[in-house]
């Protein structure tokens, strides 16, 4: 399973959820500035992956994805994304142009730069670990 | 008028399962009235007993510190209405519960007949003190364990609801058969603010839904074809008192007796909800 493996079900997922038509859905569409999602639209695409996937995904997966080895403080302090945070974070979403990471950039603008390929990646995630998890056999 | 409809919690399990009771009586506001004059309580409000019952639960959970609000729901069902002097037992189960989200689903029985079915609703969790003053809310959950609790919420005269309260201002356009776009002023001095929310007074999903169930009737234009789910709905956005909502449903599909619609509620043409409805032919 890979990203462009799984891209199409995620795309048909996120069109259903923004009630947009899939062709809308480029792997490079940004959800919230190009395809009009709201808050409540996260939410529920996760729950809608899980179903869909049968995997588990807590909230805030991405940031902690993201944020790797580094402590929740060496990531953000005070809301703001510290120097090690924002080059962790630009590391994880590698497919995230690099003029959309800003300096001082807040813990909360981090779902402004969440593109269609950046859910793909968090659904092949959630499945290699459930794989791990649940070795052959088991 | 109190927006408030559970009148009793018999049971209680933290975070996951809860039960209570709402008793249909002469004197609850939000009711109407069938074609043979029978009064019958507004069937998108079960849905709203079945999810403030899920809510106490979630509530208590967290200290009273949060609360869900309405936000998502794979598919709420209307298998009967419920009648003045009947009794609806509510169950709620919560599958999962964090600092985000609840998702749960419930269901209404009076009886043993189930009437009503809400599955897969996920609210968003927020700070119980930008809606309410906590101890006023822990002072509404502990009289629901009380013995005075048993009976109903507090009498009031007659019951009987606005029209305006559930109906569209106007119809902006109609195509039979096709679609429908209709408008709605949300005033200030409705009853259900008072209690949704006091300290951010916003429009109930479910009221919004009994709305939309009354627009849908106007497209199908045959009293025969009654609303029997919800589904798809999602609200994304809060309505408050003064705004204007337009409202535009389409027919998504229609197979023999079943009318299938697609809704959307904008404000200022921003997106505030999405749903579903489907009509079955009785």
């Amino acid at each position: 399973m890979n990203v462009e493996t799984v891209f199409p079900k995620v795309r048909d997922i996120i069109a259903d959820v923004l009630v947009i038509e899939s062709d809308e859905v480029a792997m490079d569409a940004r959800l919230i500035a190009d395809l009009g999602a709201e808050s409540i639209d996260f939410l529920d695409l996760v729950f809608q992956l899980e179903k869909e996937f049968s995997v588990k995904i807590p909230r805030g997966q991405i940031e902690k994805n993201a944020r790797g080895n580094l402590s929740e403080a060496e990531f953000e302090s005070g809301g703001v994304l510290t120097e090690a945070g924002l080059a962790a974070l630009k590391a994880y979403l590698s497919e995230v142009p690099a003029d959309a990471f800003t300096p001082n950039m807040k813990a909360n603008e981090i779902p402004m730069l969440f593109t269609v390929e950046t859910f793909c990646k968090l659904i092949v995630a959630a499945k290699s670990s459930q794989v791990e998890a649940e070795p052959l056999g088991a | 008028m109190q927006f408030l409809f559970v009148d009793r919690i018999v049971d209680l399990q933290p975070g996951t399962t809860t039960k209570g009771i709402k008793h249909i009586t002469a004197d609850d506001y939000y009711m109407l009235r069938d074609a043979s004059d029978r009064r019958y309580f507004m069937p998108a409000l079960v849905g709203e007993a079945v999810g403030q019952l899920s809510a106490w639960n979630v509530m208590m959970s967290t200290d009273f510190t949060m609360r869900p609000v309405a936000g998502i729901s794979d598919c709420a069902r209307v298998h009967r209405p419920v009648y003045e002097g009947e009794v609806l037992s509510l169950e709620s189960t919560i599958h999962r519960l964090d600092d985000a989200a609840v998702h749960y689903d419930g269901k209404a029985y009076v009886g043993d007949e189930l009437v009503f079915e809400l599955m897969g609703a996920l609210g968003p969790m927020l700070p119980m003190q930008d809606f309410i003053d906590t101890e006023v809310v822990k002072s509404q959950f502990d009289a629901l364990f009380s013995d005075d609790a048993s009976t109903s919420t507090p009498k009031l005269t007659q019951g009987h609801v606005a029209a305006s309260l559930v109906q569209f201002d106007s119809i902006k356009a109609l195509e039979p058969g096709i679609s429908i776009e209709a408008e709605k002023t949300i005033h200030a001095d409705v009853p259900y603010f008072a209690d949704h929310f006091p300290k951010k007074p916003v429009l109930p999903l479910t009221i919004l839904l009994e709305n939309l169930m009354g627009l849908s009737s106007v497209l199908a234009n045959d009293p025969a074809f009654k609303v029997s789910e919800m589904r798809r709905i999602k609200m994304s956005d809060f309505v408050t008192p003064g705004d204007i909502i337009n409202a535009k449903l389409s027919v998504k599909s229609f197979e023999e007796d079943t009318l299938v619609l697609r809704g959307k509620i904008s404000r200022s043409d921003k997106r505030v909800c999405v749903l579903e409805i489907v009509m079955v032919k009785s």
